[in-house]
Protein backbone atom coordinates (compact mmCIF):
# COMPACT_ATOMS: atom_id res chain seq x y z
CA UNK A 1 0.00 0.00 0.00
CA UNK A 2 2.78 2.42 0.96
CA UNK A 3 4.64 1.68 -2.23
CA UNK A 4 1.55 2.38 -4.31
CA UNK A 5 0.95 5.69 -2.54
CA UNK A 6 4.52 6.81 -3.22
CA UNK A 7 4.02 5.73 -6.78
CA UNK A 8 0.79 7.69 -6.95
CA UNK A 9 2.49 10.85 -5.71
CA UNK A 10 4.99 10.68 -8.48
CA UNK A 11 2.41 9.56 -10.97
CA UNK A 12 -0.15 12.32 -10.59
CA UNK A 13 1.95 15.30 -11.73
CA UNK A 14 3.31 13.09 -14.50
CA UNK A 15 -0.21 12.23 -15.60
CA UNK A 16 -1.24 15.85 -15.55
CA UNK A 17 1.57 16.61 -17.97
CA UNK A 18 0.78 13.58 -20.09
CA UNK A 19 -2.87 14.54 -20.27
CA UNK A 20 -2.19 18.01 -21.58
CA UNK A 21 0.46 16.81 -24.01
CA UNK A 22 -1.41 13.85 -25.49
CA UNK A 23 -5.07 14.67 -25.70
CA UNK A 24 -7.92 12.25 -26.17
CA UNK A 25 -9.54 11.94 -29.57
CA UNK A 26 -12.88 13.27 -30.71
CA UNK A 27 -15.21 10.79 -32.39
CA UNK A 28 -17.42 12.84 -34.66
CA UNK A 29 -21.08 12.14 -35.31
CA UNK A 30 -21.73 10.19 -38.50
CA UNK A 31 -18.14 9.11 -39.11
CA UNK A 32 -17.58 5.35 -39.00
CA UNK A 33 -14.58 4.34 -36.92
CA UNK A 34 -12.85 1.13 -35.76
CA UNK A 35 -12.84 0.43 -32.01
CA UNK A 36 -10.68 -1.58 -29.62
CA UNK A 37 -8.14 -2.56 -32.31
CA UNK A 38 -10.61 -5.09 -33.63
CA UNK A 39 -12.80 -5.64 -36.65
CA UNK A 40 -15.64 -3.81 -34.92
CA UNK A 41 -16.71 -0.48 -36.43
CA UNK A 42 -19.24 1.93 -34.99
CA UNK A 43 -20.91 5.04 -36.38
CA UNK A 44 -21.74 7.41 -33.53
CA UNK A 45 -24.93 9.47 -33.76
CA UNK A 46 -23.38 12.24 -31.71
CA UNK A 47 -19.88 13.36 -30.79
CA UNK A 48 -18.02 11.26 -28.23
CA UNK A 49 -14.57 11.41 -26.66
CA UNK A 50 -12.29 8.42 -27.03
CA UNK A 51 -9.87 8.16 -24.10
CA UNK A 52 -6.23 7.37 -24.69
CA UNK A 53 -5.96 5.33 -21.50
CA UNK A 54 -7.03 1.83 -22.45
CA UNK A 55 -8.29 -0.52 -19.74
CA UNK A 56 -6.96 -3.55 -21.60
CA UNK A 57 -5.21 -4.69 -24.72
CA UNK A 58 -8.47 -5.26 -26.56
CA UNK A 59 -10.59 -2.66 -24.83
CA UNK A 60 -11.30 0.99 -25.44
CA UNK A 61 -13.19 3.60 -23.44
CA UNK A 62 -15.44 6.38 -24.70
CA UNK A 63 -17.14 9.05 -22.64
CA UNK A 64 -19.23 12.21 -22.87
CA UNK A 65 -18.50 13.97 -19.57
CA UNK A 66 -15.74 11.83 -18.06
CA UNK A 67 -15.74 8.18 -17.11
CA UNK A 68 -17.17 8.83 -13.66
CA UNK A 69 -20.35 10.16 -15.27
CA UNK A 70 -20.65 8.03 -18.39
CA UNK A 71 -18.32 5.29 -19.47
CA UNK A 72 -18.71 3.24 -22.63
CA UNK A 73 -16.17 0.43 -22.91
CA UNK A 74 -15.77 -1.74 -26.00
CA UNK A 75 -14.22 -5.17 -25.67
CA UNK A 76 -13.18 -6.28 -29.13
CA UNK A 77 -12.55 -9.99 -29.53
CA UNK A 78 -11.26 -11.23 -26.18
CA UNK A 79 -9.72 -14.63 -26.88
CA UNK A 80 -10.09 -17.66 -24.58
CA UNK A 81 -7.66 -17.61 -21.66
CA UNK A 82 -7.59 -13.81 -21.38
CA UNK A 83 -9.11 -11.45 -18.81
CA UNK A 84 -11.36 -8.58 -19.93
CA UNK A 85 -9.00 -5.84 -18.75
CA UNK A 86 -5.30 -5.70 -17.98
CA UNK A 87 -4.40 -7.38 -14.72
CA UNK A 88 -2.56 -5.26 -12.16
CA UNK A 89 -0.55 -8.29 -11.18
CA UNK A 90 -0.90 -11.58 -13.05
CA UNK A 91 0.34 -13.49 -10.09
CA UNK A 92 -0.98 -11.71 -7.02
CA UNK A 93 -4.26 -10.28 -8.28
CA UNK A 94 -5.38 -12.51 -11.14
CA UNK A 95 -8.65 -11.59 -12.85
CA UNK A 96 -11.22 -14.12 -14.06
CA UNK A 97 -10.61 -15.32 -17.60
CA UNK A 98 -12.88 -15.74 -20.57
CA UNK A 99 -12.54 -19.42 -21.47
CA UNK A 100 -13.52 -21.61 -24.39
CA UNK A 101 -16.19 -23.12 -22.12
CA UNK A 102 -17.78 -19.79 -21.16
CA UNK A 103 -21.40 -19.65 -22.33
CA UNK A 104 -23.03 -16.41 -23.47
CA UNK A 105 -25.38 -16.63 -20.49
CA UNK A 106 -22.33 -16.61 -18.19
CA UNK A 107 -20.89 -13.39 -19.64
CA UNK A 108 -22.76 -11.23 -17.06
CA UNK A 109 -21.11 -13.31 -14.31
CA UNK A 110 -17.72 -12.78 -15.98
CA UNK A 111 -18.20 -9.02 -16.04
CA UNK A 112 -19.48 -9.04 -12.46
CA UNK A 113 -16.54 -11.06 -11.24
CA UNK A 114 -14.09 -8.83 -13.13
CA UNK A 115 -15.55 -5.65 -11.61
CA UNK A 116 -15.59 -7.18 -8.13
CA UNK A 117 -12.04 -8.47 -8.29
CA UNK A 118 -10.63 -5.36 -9.99
CA UNK A 119 -12.36 -2.79 -7.81
CA UNK A 120 -12.78 -4.88 -4.64
CA UNK A 121 -16.57 -4.43 -4.70
CA UNK A 122 -19.16 -6.33 -2.78
CA UNK A 123 -22.26 -4.52 -3.96
CA UNK A 124 -22.86 -5.70 -7.53
CA UNK A 125 -26.15 -7.09 -8.81
CA UNK A 126 -27.06 -8.35 -12.24
CA UNK A 127 -30.58 -7.10 -12.74
CA UNK A 128 -31.69 -8.76 -15.96
CA UNK A 129 -30.31 -10.98 -18.69
CA UNK A 130 -32.09 -11.47 -21.99
CA UNK A 131 -31.24 -12.75 -25.46
CA UNK A 132 -30.50 -9.99 -27.95
CA UNK A 133 -28.67 -9.45 -31.22
CA UNK A 134 -25.23 -7.90 -31.07
CA UNK A 135 -23.02 -7.35 -34.14
CA UNK A 136 -25.70 -9.16 -36.11
CA UNK A 137 -25.31 -12.34 -34.06
CA UNK A 138 -27.29 -13.99 -31.27
CA UNK A 139 -26.00 -12.57 -28.04
CA UNK A 140 -27.03 -11.29 -24.65
CA UNK A 141 -28.19 -7.97 -23.31
CA UNK A 142 -27.96 -7.45 -19.56
CA UNK A 143 -28.33 -4.73 -16.97
CA UNK A 144 -26.65 -4.40 -13.59
CA UNK A 145 -25.88 -1.96 -10.81
CA UNK A 146 -23.02 -1.61 -8.37
CA UNK A 147 -21.69 0.73 -5.70
CA UNK A 148 -18.18 1.90 -6.40
CA UNK A 149 -15.61 2.94 -3.81
CA UNK A 150 -16.67 6.58 -4.27
CA UNK A 151 -19.96 5.45 -2.65
CA UNK A 152 -21.93 6.26 -5.78
CA UNK A 153 -24.34 3.66 -7.12
CA UNK A 154 -23.91 3.18 -10.85
CA UNK A 155 -26.19 1.47 -13.28
CA UNK A 156 -24.94 -0.43 -16.28
CA UNK A 157 -26.19 -1.94 -19.50
CA UNK A 158 -24.21 -4.22 -21.77
CA UNK A 159 -24.46 -6.29 -24.90
CA UNK A 160 -22.25 -9.20 -25.72
CA UNK A 161 -21.83 -12.03 -28.20
CA UNK A 162 -19.35 -14.84 -28.64
CA UNK A 163 -18.28 -14.90 -32.28
CA UNK A 164 -15.85 -17.52 -33.61
CA UNK A 165 -14.76 -18.28 -30.05
CA UNK A 166 -13.96 -14.66 -29.10
CA UNK A 167 -15.94 -12.39 -26.83
CA UNK A 168 -17.28 -9.08 -28.14
CA UNK A 169 -18.96 -6.76 -25.69
CA UNK A 170 -19.89 -3.16 -25.11
CA UNK A 171 -20.80 -1.79 -21.67
CA UNK A 172 -22.25 1.48 -20.44
CA UNK A 173 -21.82 2.55 -16.80
CA UNK A 174 -23.22 5.76 -15.34
CA UNK A 175 -24.47 7.00 -11.97
CA UNK A 176 -27.98 5.72 -11.36
CA UNK A 177 -29.07 9.22 -10.44
CA UNK A 178 -29.73 11.28 -13.58
CA UNK A 179 -26.70 10.34 -15.72
CA UNK A 180 -27.74 6.82 -16.69
CA UNK A 181 -31.14 7.86 -17.99
CA UNK A 182 -29.70 10.98 -19.56
CA UNK A 183 -27.31 9.15 -21.90
CA UNK A 184 -28.71 5.64 -22.26
CA UNK A 185 -30.32 6.47 -25.62
CA UNK A 186 -26.98 7.68 -27.00
CA UNK A 187 -25.36 4.47 -25.84
CA UNK A 188 -28.04 2.28 -27.39
CA UNK A 189 -27.71 4.10 -30.70
CA UNK A 190 -23.96 3.58 -30.55
CA UNK A 191 -24.29 -0.13 -29.71
CA UNK A 192 -26.87 -0.60 -32.48
CA UNK A 193 -24.47 0.89 -34.99
CA UNK A 194 -21.71 -1.63 -34.18
CA UNK A 195 -20.74 -3.94 -37.03
CA UNK A 196 -18.13 -6.65 -37.31
CA UNK A 197 -16.11 -6.74 -40.52
CA UNK B 1 17.52 -36.20 49.21
CA UNK B 2 14.45 -37.43 47.51
CA UNK B 3 12.44 -35.32 49.93
CA UNK B 4 14.49 -32.29 48.93
CA UNK B 5 13.98 -33.08 45.30
CA UNK B 6 10.28 -33.30 45.63
CA UNK B 7 10.26 -30.10 47.66
CA UNK B 8 12.19 -28.32 44.91
CA UNK B 9 9.90 -29.80 42.32
CA UNK B 10 6.91 -28.69 44.36
CA UNK B 11 8.29 -25.17 44.71
CA UNK B 12 9.00 -25.05 40.99
CA UNK B 13 5.50 -26.23 40.23
CA UNK B 14 4.15 -23.54 42.53
CA UNK B 15 6.17 -20.73 40.96
CA UNK B 16 5.28 -21.83 37.46
CA UNK B 17 1.65 -22.02 38.46
CA UNK B 18 1.97 -18.52 39.89
CA UNK B 19 3.63 -17.34 36.67
CA UNK B 20 0.83 -18.90 34.66
CA UNK B 21 -1.72 -17.18 36.80
CA UNK B 22 0.01 -13.86 36.28
CA UNK B 23 -0.16 -14.17 32.53
CA UNK B 24 -3.92 -14.53 32.58
CA UNK B 25 -5.35 -11.09 31.81
CA UNK B 26 -6.71 -9.31 34.90
CA UNK B 27 -10.25 -7.97 34.83
CA UNK B 28 -10.62 -4.69 32.92
CA UNK B 29 -10.41 -1.42 34.87
CA UNK B 30 -13.72 0.20 35.90
CA UNK B 31 -15.25 2.06 32.96
CA UNK B 32 -14.48 5.77 33.08
CA UNK B 33 -17.80 6.74 31.50
CA UNK B 34 -18.58 9.17 28.70
CA UNK B 35 -15.46 10.93 27.45
CA UNK B 36 -15.22 14.29 25.74
CA UNK B 37 -12.24 15.32 23.61
CA UNK B 38 -9.69 17.62 25.19
CA UNK B 39 -7.18 19.98 23.63
CA UNK B 40 -6.91 21.29 20.09
CA UNK B 41 -5.64 18.09 18.51
CA UNK B 42 -8.24 15.83 19.96
CA UNK B 43 -11.16 18.21 19.39
CA UNK B 44 -10.13 18.60 15.76
CA UNK B 45 -9.76 14.88 15.34
CA UNK B 46 -13.21 14.20 16.74
CA UNK B 47 -14.73 16.80 14.46
CA UNK B 48 -13.26 15.05 11.42
CA UNK B 49 -14.36 11.76 12.81
CA UNK B 50 -17.94 12.99 13.26
CA UNK B 51 -17.95 14.20 9.66
CA UNK B 52 -16.66 10.86 8.46
CA UNK B 53 -19.35 9.07 10.46
CA UNK B 54 -22.04 11.25 8.90
CA UNK B 55 -20.85 10.16 5.46
CA UNK B 56 -20.64 6.57 6.59
CA UNK B 57 -24.20 6.59 7.93
CA UNK B 58 -25.47 7.61 4.49
CA UNK B 59 -23.35 5.08 2.62
CA UNK B 60 -24.98 2.56 0.33
CA UNK B 61 -22.49 -0.03 1.57
CA UNK B 62 -23.82 -0.16 5.12
CA UNK B 63 -25.93 -3.26 5.82
CA UNK B 64 -29.07 -2.04 7.53
CA UNK B 65 -30.59 -5.41 8.39
CA UNK B 66 -32.03 -4.79 11.84
CA UNK B 67 -31.65 -8.35 13.08
CA UNK B 68 -28.02 -8.71 12.07
CA UNK B 69 -27.16 -5.32 13.57
CA UNK B 70 -28.95 -6.17 16.80
CA UNK B 71 -27.08 -9.46 16.99
CA UNK B 72 -23.63 -7.92 16.51
CA UNK B 73 -24.44 -5.21 19.05
CA UNK B 74 -25.60 -7.83 21.48
CA UNK B 75 -22.33 -9.74 21.14
CA UNK B 76 -20.38 -6.52 21.74
CA UNK B 77 -22.45 -5.81 24.85
CA UNK B 78 -21.99 -9.37 26.09
CA UNK B 79 -18.25 -8.98 25.65
CA UNK B 80 -17.46 -5.53 26.97
CA UNK B 81 -20.43 -5.07 29.29
CA UNK B 82 -23.57 -2.96 29.01
CA UNK B 83 -22.03 0.29 30.31
CA UNK B 84 -19.15 0.34 27.81
CA UNK B 85 -21.32 -0.87 24.95
CA UNK B 86 -23.57 2.18 25.09
CA UNK B 87 -20.85 4.47 23.74
CA UNK B 88 -20.58 2.58 20.42
CA UNK B 89 -22.32 2.82 17.03
CA UNK B 90 -21.80 -0.27 14.91
CA UNK B 91 -21.72 -0.13 11.10
CA UNK B 92 -21.61 -3.43 9.23
CA UNK B 93 -20.13 -2.72 5.81
CA UNK B 94 -20.72 -4.82 2.70
CA UNK B 95 -17.03 -5.19 1.89
CA UNK B 96 -15.58 -8.58 1.02
CA UNK B 97 -12.25 -7.94 2.77
CA UNK B 98 -11.07 -8.63 6.31
CA UNK B 99 -11.24 -5.52 8.41
CA UNK B 100 -12.67 -4.01 11.54
CA UNK B 101 -11.83 -0.67 13.08
CA UNK B 102 -12.98 1.64 15.78
CA UNK B 103 -12.45 5.38 15.64
CA UNK B 104 -12.11 7.78 18.59
CA UNK B 105 -15.72 9.03 18.62
CA UNK B 106 -17.08 5.51 19.03
CA UNK B 107 -17.72 4.46 15.43
CA UNK B 108 -17.15 0.76 15.00
CA UNK B 109 -16.86 -0.54 11.44
CA UNK B 110 -16.84 -4.24 10.71
CA UNK B 111 -16.65 -5.61 7.16
CA UNK B 112 -18.89 -8.42 5.95
CA UNK B 113 -15.74 -10.25 4.79
CA UNK B 114 -14.72 -10.54 8.42
CA UNK B 115 -18.13 -11.83 9.51
CA UNK B 116 -17.91 -14.51 6.83
CA UNK B 117 -14.60 -15.78 8.22
CA UNK B 118 -15.51 -15.96 11.90
CA UNK B 119 -16.84 -19.27 13.09
CA UNK B 120 -18.55 -18.47 16.36
CA UNK B 121 -19.80 -15.81 18.72
CA UNK B 122 -16.68 -15.94 20.88
CA UNK B 123 -14.49 -15.11 17.87
CA UNK B 124 -16.74 -12.16 17.02
CA UNK B 125 -16.55 -11.07 20.65
CA UNK B 126 -12.75 -11.30 20.51
CA UNK B 127 -12.57 -9.00 17.45
CA UNK B 128 -15.08 -6.50 18.78
CA UNK B 129 -13.38 -6.53 22.19
CA UNK B 130 -9.99 -5.93 20.60
CA UNK B 131 -11.26 -2.94 18.66
CA UNK B 132 -12.99 -1.63 21.74
CA UNK B 133 -9.65 -1.94 23.58
CA UNK B 134 -8.06 0.50 21.11
CA UNK B 135 -10.95 2.86 21.68
CA UNK B 136 -10.89 2.66 25.47
CA UNK B 137 -7.13 3.24 25.54
CA UNK B 138 -7.51 6.11 23.01
CA UNK B 139 -4.70 4.80 20.86
CA UNK B 140 -5.71 6.92 17.87
CA UNK B 141 -4.78 10.11 19.69
CA UNK B 142 -1.25 8.83 20.20
CA UNK B 143 -0.95 8.33 16.48
CA UNK B 144 -2.55 11.61 15.56
CA UNK B 145 0.58 13.70 15.10
CA UNK B 146 1.97 11.30 12.53
CA UNK B 147 -1.43 11.01 10.91
CA UNK B 148 -1.93 14.74 10.64
CA UNK B 149 0.97 15.12 8.25
CA UNK B 150 -0.61 12.18 6.39
CA UNK B 151 -3.94 13.97 5.96
CA UNK B 152 -2.22 17.11 4.66
CA UNK B 153 -0.71 14.86 2.05
CA UNK B 154 -4.16 13.52 1.28
CA UNK B 155 -5.64 16.99 0.79
CA UNK B 156 -2.97 17.91 -1.75
CA UNK B 157 -3.30 14.65 -3.59
CA UNK B 158 -7.07 14.98 -3.78
CA UNK B 159 -6.63 18.35 -5.44
CA UNK B 160 -4.14 17.02 -7.97
CA UNK B 161 -6.16 13.89 -8.65
CA UNK B 162 -9.30 15.88 -9.34
CA UNK B 163 -7.39 17.83 -11.97
CA UNK B 164 -6.29 14.69 -13.80
CA UNK B 165 -9.21 13.38 -15.81
CA UNK B 166 -8.07 9.77 -15.94
CA UNK B 167 -9.36 6.71 -14.24
CA UNK B 168 -5.92 5.56 -13.13
CA UNK B 169 -5.13 8.78 -11.33
CA UNK B 170 -8.40 8.57 -9.46
CA UNK B 171 -7.76 4.99 -8.56
CA UNK B 172 -4.33 5.85 -7.22
CA UNK B 173 -5.96 8.54 -5.13
CA UNK B 174 -8.48 6.05 -3.76
CA UNK B 175 -5.62 3.71 -2.87
CA UNK B 176 -3.84 6.54 -1.19
CA UNK B 177 -6.92 7.53 0.71
CA UNK B 178 -7.18 3.99 2.00
CA UNK B 179 -3.53 3.83 2.95
CA UNK B 180 -3.49 7.19 4.72
CA UNK B 181 -6.65 6.38 6.60
CA UNK B 182 -5.12 2.96 7.16
CA UNK B 183 -2.15 4.57 8.88
CA UNK B 184 -4.54 6.64 10.96
CA UNK B 185 -5.91 3.44 12.38
CA UNK B 186 -2.70 1.49 12.14
CA UNK B 187 -1.36 1.14 15.61
CA UNK B 188 2.05 0.26 16.93
CA UNK B 189 2.69 -3.27 18.07
CA UNK B 190 2.63 -2.16 21.70
CA UNK B 191 -0.80 -0.64 21.14
CA UNK B 192 -1.93 -3.89 19.55
CA UNK B 193 -0.69 -5.90 22.50
CA UNK B 194 -2.46 -3.55 24.87
CA UNK B 195 -5.70 -3.88 22.91
CA UNK B 196 -5.32 -7.67 22.81
CA UNK B 197 -4.77 -7.65 26.55
CA UNK B 198 -7.85 -5.57 27.21
CA UNK B 199 -9.88 -7.54 24.68
CA UNK B 200 -9.12 -10.77 26.51
CA UNK B 201 -9.89 -9.12 29.86
CA UNK B 202 -13.41 -8.42 28.63
CA UNK B 203 -13.77 -11.95 27.31
CA UNK B 204 -12.48 -13.52 30.53
CA UNK B 205 -15.20 -11.68 32.41
CA UNK B 206 -17.92 -12.48 29.86
CA UNK B 207 -19.86 -15.69 29.29
CA UNK B 208 -17.95 -16.37 26.07
CA UNK B 209 -14.92 -18.58 25.58
CA UNK B 210 -11.77 -16.38 25.74
CA UNK B 211 -9.64 -18.95 23.88
CA UNK B 212 -11.46 -17.93 20.68
CA UNK B 213 -9.15 -14.92 20.25
CA UNK B 214 -6.23 -17.17 19.33
CA UNK B 215 -8.30 -19.26 16.94
CA UNK B 216 -9.29 -16.20 14.87
CA UNK B 217 -5.66 -15.57 13.98
CA UNK B 218 -4.89 -19.20 13.35
CA UNK B 219 -7.81 -19.26 10.92
CA UNK B 220 -6.66 -16.13 9.08
CA UNK B 221 -3.09 -17.39 8.75
CA UNK B 222 -4.34 -20.65 7.30
CA UNK B 223 -6.39 -18.76 4.75
CA UNK B 224 -3.56 -16.46 3.62
CA UNK B 225 -1.30 -19.45 3.17
CA UNK B 226 -3.95 -21.33 1.18
CA UNK B 227 -4.47 -18.27 -1.04
CA UNK B 228 -0.73 -17.93 -1.71
CA UNK B 229 -0.40 -21.65 -2.44
CA UNK B 230 -3.21 -21.56 -5.01
CA UNK B 231 -1.55 -18.59 -6.75
CA UNK B 232 1.83 -20.34 -6.77
CA UNK B 233 3.45 -17.74 -4.51
CA UNK B 234 6.24 -18.65 -2.14
CA UNK B 235 4.81 -16.90 0.85
CA UNK B 236 1.65 -15.03 1.67
CA UNK B 237 1.62 -11.24 1.50
CA UNK B 238 0.32 -10.42 4.96
CA UNK B 239 0.92 -6.70 4.53
CA UNK B 240 -1.83 -6.54 1.86
CA UNK B 241 -4.42 -7.05 4.52
CA UNK B 242 -4.83 -3.89 6.55
CA UNK B 243 -5.89 -5.75 9.64
CA UNK B 244 -2.87 -8.05 9.65
CA UNK B 245 -0.25 -5.57 8.46
CA UNK B 246 0.74 -3.88 11.69
CA UNK B 247 -0.24 -6.56 14.12
CA UNK B 248 2.29 -8.59 16.08
CA UNK B 249 3.60 -11.65 14.23
CA UNK B 250 0.74 -14.06 14.29
CA UNK B 251 2.43 -17.12 15.74
CA UNK B 252 3.58 -15.02 18.67
CA UNK B 253 0.18 -13.48 18.92
CA UNK B 254 -1.71 -16.76 18.93
CA UNK B 255 0.65 -17.95 21.68
CA UNK B 256 0.18 -15.04 24.06
CA UNK B 257 -3.53 -14.81 23.37
CA UNK B 258 -3.76 -18.41 24.54
CA UNK B 259 -1.86 -17.56 27.72
CA UNK B 260 -3.98 -14.51 28.49
CA UNK B 261 -7.21 -16.46 28.28
CA UNK B 262 -8.56 -17.67 31.61
CA UNK B 263 -8.15 -21.49 31.60
CA UNK B 264 -11.52 -21.91 33.32
CA UNK B 265 -13.12 -20.22 30.30
CA UNK B 266 -12.17 -23.10 28.00
CA UNK B 267 -15.27 -25.03 29.02
CA UNK B 268 -17.59 -22.12 28.24
CA UNK B 269 -19.93 -22.03 25.28
CA UNK B 270 -18.49 -20.47 22.13
CA UNK B 271 -21.92 -19.71 20.68
CA UNK B 272 -21.20 -21.36 17.31
CA UNK B 273 -24.86 -22.29 16.76
CA UNK B 274 -26.15 -18.84 17.59
CA UNK B 275 -23.54 -17.28 15.30
CA UNK B 276 -24.41 -19.55 12.40
CA UNK B 277 -28.11 -18.88 12.95
CA UNK B 278 -27.66 -15.09 12.97
CA UNK B 279 -25.51 -15.13 9.85
CA UNK B 280 -27.57 -17.70 7.92
CA UNK B 281 -29.73 -15.21 5.98
CA UNK B 282 -26.59 -13.39 4.76
CA UNK B 283 -24.29 -16.35 4.25
CA UNK B 284 -25.17 -17.00 0.57
CA UNK B 285 -24.58 -13.33 -0.29
CA UNK B 286 -21.31 -13.07 1.66
CA UNK B 287 -20.04 -16.31 0.14
CA UNK B 288 -20.91 -15.13 -3.35
CA UNK B 289 -19.09 -11.81 -2.68
CA UNK B 290 -16.01 -13.80 -1.69
CA UNK B 291 -16.12 -16.28 -4.57
CA UNK B 292 -16.41 -13.58 -7.20
CA UNK B 293 -13.20 -11.94 -5.96
CA UNK B 294 -11.40 -14.64 -7.95
CA UNK B 295 -9.16 -15.76 -5.09
CA UNK B 296 -9.56 -19.50 -5.45
CA UNK B 297 -7.29 -20.62 -2.59
CA UNK B 298 -8.83 -18.32 0.01
CA UNK B 299 -12.42 -19.08 -1.04
CA UNK B 300 -11.84 -22.83 -0.95
CA UNK B 301 -10.26 -22.49 2.50
CA UNK B 302 -13.20 -20.47 3.83
CA UNK B 303 -15.80 -22.88 2.44
CA UNK B 304 -13.95 -25.87 3.89
CA UNK B 305 -13.55 -24.30 7.30
CA UNK B 306 -17.25 -23.36 7.38
CA UNK B 307 -18.02 -26.95 6.40
CA UNK B 308 -16.04 -28.30 9.36
CA UNK B 309 -19.33 -28.32 11.27
CA UNK B 310 -21.18 -30.06 8.45
CA UNK B 311 -21.83 -29.44 4.74
CA UNK B 312 -24.98 -27.46 4.06
CA UNK B 313 -26.69 -26.91 0.68
CA UNK B 314 -25.44 -23.30 0.72
CA UNK B 315 -21.84 -24.44 1.13
CA UNK B 316 -22.09 -27.09 -1.60
CA UNK B 317 -23.56 -24.53 -3.96
CA UNK B 318 -20.86 -21.98 -3.13
CA UNK B 319 -18.23 -24.60 -3.87
CA UNK B 320 -19.94 -25.43 -7.15
CA UNK B 321 -19.93 -21.73 -8.12
CA UNK B 322 -16.26 -21.45 -7.18
CA UNK B 323 -15.25 -24.31 -9.44
CA UNK B 324 -17.60 -23.40 -12.29
CA UNK B 325 -16.29 -19.83 -12.38
CA UNK B 326 -12.69 -21.01 -12.60
CA UNK B 327 -13.93 -23.10 -15.48
CA UNK B 328 -11.17 -25.63 -16.27
CA UNK B 329 -12.70 -28.83 -17.71
CA UNK B 330 -11.83 -30.73 -14.50
CA UNK B 331 -13.39 -27.93 -12.44
CA UNK B 332 -16.67 -28.26 -14.33
CA UNK B 333 -16.92 -31.97 -13.55
CA UNK B 334 -16.30 -31.20 -9.87
CA UNK B 335 -18.74 -28.30 -9.95
CA UNK B 336 -21.53 -30.54 -11.27
CA UNK B 337 -20.83 -32.98 -8.45
CA UNK B 338 -21.01 -30.22 -5.80
CA UNK B 339 -24.26 -28.82 -7.21
CA UNK B 340 -25.73 -32.31 -7.17
CA UNK B 341 -24.79 -32.63 -3.50
CA UNK B 342 -26.50 -29.29 -2.87
CA UNK B 343 -29.79 -30.21 -4.55
CA UNK B 344 -29.83 -33.59 -2.87
CA UNK B 345 -29.82 -31.84 0.52
CA UNK B 346 -32.21 -29.11 -0.59
CA UNK B 347 -34.27 -29.93 -3.71
CA UNK B 348 -35.69 -26.37 -3.76
CA UNK B 349 -32.36 -24.58 -4.23
CA UNK B 350 -33.05 -22.98 -7.62
CA UNK B 351 -29.64 -21.43 -8.25
CA UNK B 352 -27.92 -24.76 -7.66
CA UNK B 353 -30.00 -26.24 -10.51
CA UNK B 354 -28.85 -23.38 -12.73
CA UNK B 355 -25.19 -24.04 -11.93
CA UNK B 356 -25.72 -27.77 -12.35
CA UNK B 357 -27.41 -27.31 -15.72
CA UNK B 358 -24.70 -25.02 -17.10
CA UNK B 359 -21.90 -27.28 -15.82
CA UNK B 360 -23.51 -30.39 -17.34
CA UNK B 361 -24.04 -28.68 -20.71
CA UNK B 362 -20.39 -27.69 -20.76
CA UNK B 363 -19.15 -31.17 -19.90
CA UNK B 364 -21.01 -32.79 -22.76
CA UNK B 365 -24.24 -33.84 -21.03
CA UNK B 366 -26.72 -31.44 -22.65
CA UNK B 367 -29.94 -33.36 -22.00
CA UNK B 368 -29.21 -33.77 -18.27
CA UNK B 369 -28.20 -30.12 -18.23
CA UNK B 370 -31.41 -29.00 -19.86
CA UNK B 371 -33.44 -31.02 -17.36
CA UNK B 372 -31.67 -29.18 -14.53
CA UNK B 373 -32.26 -25.80 -16.19
CA UNK B 374 -35.96 -26.65 -16.62
CA UNK B 375 -36.10 -27.39 -12.89
CA UNK B 376 -34.38 -24.04 -12.24
CA UNK B 377 -37.05 -22.12 -14.14
CA UNK B 378 -39.79 -24.14 -12.48
CA UNK B 379 -38.45 -23.22 -9.03
CA UNK B 380 -37.65 -19.61 -9.89
CA UNK B 381 -40.18 -18.43 -12.47
CA UNK B 382 -39.12 -14.79 -12.10
CA UNK B 383 -35.39 -15.46 -12.61
CA UNK B 384 -33.47 -12.51 -14.02
CA UNK B 385 -32.12 -14.61 -16.90
CA UNK B 386 -35.35 -16.51 -17.58
CA UNK B 387 -35.65 -15.44 -21.20
CA UNK B 388 -32.13 -16.51 -21.95
CA UNK B 389 -32.27 -19.85 -20.20
CA UNK B 390 -35.56 -20.61 -21.95
CA UNK B 391 -33.88 -19.99 -25.27
CA UNK B 392 -31.21 -22.54 -24.36
CA UNK B 393 -33.72 -25.26 -23.62
CA UNK B 394 -34.93 -26.61 -26.94
CA UNK B 395 -31.50 -26.33 -28.52
CA UNK B 396 -29.04 -29.18 -28.15
CA UNK B 397 -25.54 -28.20 -27.10
CA UNK B 398 -24.18 -24.75 -26.48
CA UNK B 399 -26.81 -22.07 -26.10
CA UNK B 400 -25.96 -19.60 -28.78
Amino acid sequence: MRKSSLFALGLIPALLLAVTADAHKLRTSGVSVAVADSGVRVTPTRDWNRLDVKPGKKAETWTLDGTQLNDVTFYGGIEPGNPLVKERSKKREPLPKFTAATLVVEVPELLESTYRAYKGLAAFTVESTAPAKFLGQDGVRFTYFFTDDDQLTRKGEARAAIIKGSLYMVTFDAPRLHYFDHSIADFRALADSAKLN
Amino acid sequence: MSLFHSAVAGALALTSAAADKQTVAPPPPPYAGVYQPQGVDEIGMWREDDESERKLAASALVIRDEKLNAYVRNVLCETVGADRCRSVRIYIMREPTINASMSPNGTLRIFSGFLLRLRNEAELGAILGHEFGHYEKRHTLNRFKAARSGTDLLAWTALLASMAPSYDARRSYNDLELSVYGSLYRFSRDNEREADFLGISYLNRSLLRPQAAASVFQGLMGEFEASARAKGLKKPNFSKIAFAASHPPDAERAAYLTLLAAPAGASRDNGADRYRGALAPWLPAFLSDQIKLNDFGASEYIINSLAASGWTPTLWMARGDLYRLRGNPRDLVNAAEFYEAAVQLDPTLADAYRGLGLSLIKTGRPSDGQAALRKYLELKPDAADRAFIQMMLPVQGVGQ
